[in-house]
C-alpha cells in the first residue's frame, strides 16, 4: 500500500509539474504572437501612410525617392523599366528573349479582350533553324506548318502557328462560357474534342411556349477560325414543321455569331 | 487557444496586406521616377568602380551591368522582330488584392512610320489553373490620315478591348500603307 501511494503523489506531482509549465509555454506563445502581432501592425500602418502620400498629386516632388539615388538603385531602376517594357509585348502575341543557341519565343493568345494562354517555343538558330522544346498541344499540327514555314520565314511560321493557336483558344474559350453561363439550358454534357473544332450538345427551346429539345453539331473546319463551318441542328423527337424553320434560323445563326453570343437569341425564338 | 488561432490569423492577413502595400508603394516609386541614358551611363561605371577593389571575402555584386545590357539586346531584337516600337510605357495601379490587380496603363509606340497611342486598364485575375487578364476600357488613337475604313476598324477593336487583333492588323497594314507611299513617291 504505501509504495503504491508515494507513487500515485509522485505522479500527481509530476502531472502538476507538467501541467505548470505547459500552461507557462501558453502563455509565452500568447505574448510572444501578440508581440509580433503589434510588430506587423505598425508595419502595415507605416506602409499604408507612405503609399497615401504618393498619391497626393502635390507632393509628388517630396516622395520621390532620396535626393542623391546610389548607382544601384539607378541601374535597378532602369532594368525594371526594361523589363516593364519586355512585358508589353505579350499584347502583341508574340515575345521572347534570346538564348545562347537561338530564340526562345513566347506566342499569347486571346479572345476579343481576353488574355488566355501561353505558350512556348524554344529554336535552335545554328547550323539551320529547329525546334528544340516546345508547349503546343498536340493536336495542333505543329510539324506541318513548321515544314512549310520555319526554314524559309519564321514571322509567317509563327503567324501561322499564332492563328492556329488563337483559333483553338477561341473555340474552347466559347464552349467554356456556353457550360458556364447556360448550364441551365444544356441537357446532358456537351461533347467536344480537344482540338475544340467538333461540338455536341443538346439544349431546350420553347417553341410557341411548347418545350422542345434540340440537337446541335458544330463543326470548325477552319482551323485557323474561331466560326464553325458547318453547324447541324436536328430534333430529337416528333416535331412540326415550325421546328425546322427554327433550327434553320439556328443553324444560320450559329455560323455567324460566336456560340456564347449567339446562344441567347437561340433560346427566345418565339 | 482559439485565442492562439485568432492571433496567428490576423498575423497571417498583416504579412499578405504589408506584400501588397509594399509592390504598391515600389511600383508606384518606379513609376514616378525617371533617370536619362546619361544618368545610366554614369552610374554603371560608378557601380563598376565601386566594386572593382572590393571583392575579398564579399559576395560578388549583382551583375547588373550584364543584365542590363541582356534585357536590352532582348528589346531590341523583339522591336525588330515584331516591328513594333514602344517609345513610353505608363501604368499604375488601381487596385491590388491577393487574387486580382487592375492597372491602367498609357502605351505610346511606332510601327513603320506609323505611331499610335492605347489607353486601357487591364484586370489580371488569378483563379485555380492559371492566370486571365482582361482588357476594359479600351481607346486608341492613331494618325491614319485619310483612310475612314481605319476609323471603323478602331471602334470596333474598341469596343472589343481586342488588342491583340490590334497589334496584329497594325503591323500588315502599316507595311502596306509604307509601300503604298514609297510606290506613289516613285511615281511622282
Amino acid at each position: 500500500g504505501m509504495f503504491a501511494h508515494l507513487e500515485m503523489l509522485e505522479k500527481q506531482a509530476h502531472e502538476a509539474a507538467m501541467k505548470e509549465e505547459a500552461a507557462e509555454q501558453q502563455e509565452k506563445k500568447l505574448s510572444r504572437l501578440k508581440s509580433r502581432v503589434q510588430e506587423l501592425r505598425l508595419q502595415r500602418d507605416q506602409l499604408r501612410e507612405k503609399v497615401e502620400q504618393q498619391e497626393q498629386p502635390g507632393k509628388e516632388g517630396a516622395a520621390s525617392g532620396p535626393a542623391h539615388p546610389s548607382a544601384r538603385a539607378v541601374l535597378e531602376w532602369k532594368i525594371k523599366s526594361l523589363k516593364s517594357m519586355l512585358q508589353l509585348f505579350y499584347l502583341t502575341g508574340i515575345s521572347g528573349k534570346l538564348t545562347k543557341q537561338g530564340v526562345c519565343f513566347c506566342i499569347s493568345t486571346a479572345y476579343e479582350g481576353t488574355y488566355l494562354d501561353f505558350y512556348y517555343l524554344d529554336l535552335l538558330t545554328k547550323p539551320a533553324v529547329r525546334i528544340h522544346r516546345h508547349s503546343i498541344p498536340t493536336f495542333i499540327p505543329l510539324e506541318q506548318i513548321s515544314k512549310r514555314f520555319l526554314q524559309t520565314d519564321i514571322r509567317r511560321f509563327l503567324a501561322v502557328l499564332s492563328d492556329h493557336l488563337n483559333a483553338y483558344v477561341g473555340r474552347r474559350h466559347q464552349a467554356e462560357q456556353l457550360q458556364e453561363h447556360f448550364s441551365d439550358q444544356i441537357v446532358g454534357t456537351m461533347q467536344r474534342n480537344s482540338l475544340c473544332n467538333l461540338l455536341l450538345f443538346n439544349y431546350k427551346v420553347l417553341i410557341d411556349k411548347q418545350p422542345f429539345q434540340l440537337s446541335a453539331r458544330l463543326l470548325y473546319g477552319d482551323l485557323c477560325s474561331s466560326l464553325p463551318t458547318q453547324v447541324t441542328i436536328s430534333s430529337t423527337q416528333d416535331s412540326p414543321t415550325s421546328l425546322a424553320e427554327t433550327a434553320a434560323a439556328h443553324s444560320d445563326l450559329l455560323r455567324r455569331v460566336a456560340l456564347h453570343k449567339a446562344f441567347p437569341s437561340l433560346l427566345s425564338t418565339q | 487557444d482559439s485565442i492562439c488561432q485568432a492571433y496567428e490569423d490576423e498575423i497571417q492577413s498583416l504579412k499578405e496586406e504589408i506584400q501588397l502595400l509594399t509592390e504598391k508603394y515600389e511600383d508606384s516609386q518606379q513609376e514616378s521616377t525617371f533617370f536619362s541614358e546619361e544618368a545610366i551611363l554614369k552610374s554603371i561605371e560608378s557601380f563598376e568602380r565601386e566594386f572593382q577593389g572590393e571583392s575579398k571575402g564579399h559576395e560578388p555584386p549583382p551583375d547588373l551591368k550584364a543584365e542590363l545590357e541582356s534585357l536590352e539586346t532582348d528589346l531590341s531584337f523583339l522591336m525588330k522582330f515584331v516591328g513594333i516600337q514602344f517609345t513610353s510605357h505608363s501604368k499604375k495601379i488601381i487596385e491590388k488584392t491577393k487574387n486580382r490587380t487592375v492597372q491602367k496603363h498609357r502605351i505610346s509606340g511606332t510601327c513603320h512610320s506609323m505611331s499610335f497611342q492605347l489607353e486601357f486598364q487591364l484586370l489580371e485575375m488569378q483563379n485555380k489553373e492559371n492566370v486571365c487578364s482582361a482588357v476594359t476600357d479600351l481607346s486608341i488613337v492613331m494618325d491614319s490620315g485619310e483612310d475612314s475604313n481605319v476609323g471603323k476598324f478602331l471602334s470596333s477593336i474598341e469596343e472589343r478591348g481586342d488588342i491583340l487583333t490590334f497589334f496584329k492588323s497594325l503591323s500588315s497594314y502599316a507595311e502596306w500603307y509604307e509601300h503604298r507611299r514609297c510606290a506613289f513617291q516613285h511615281f511622282k
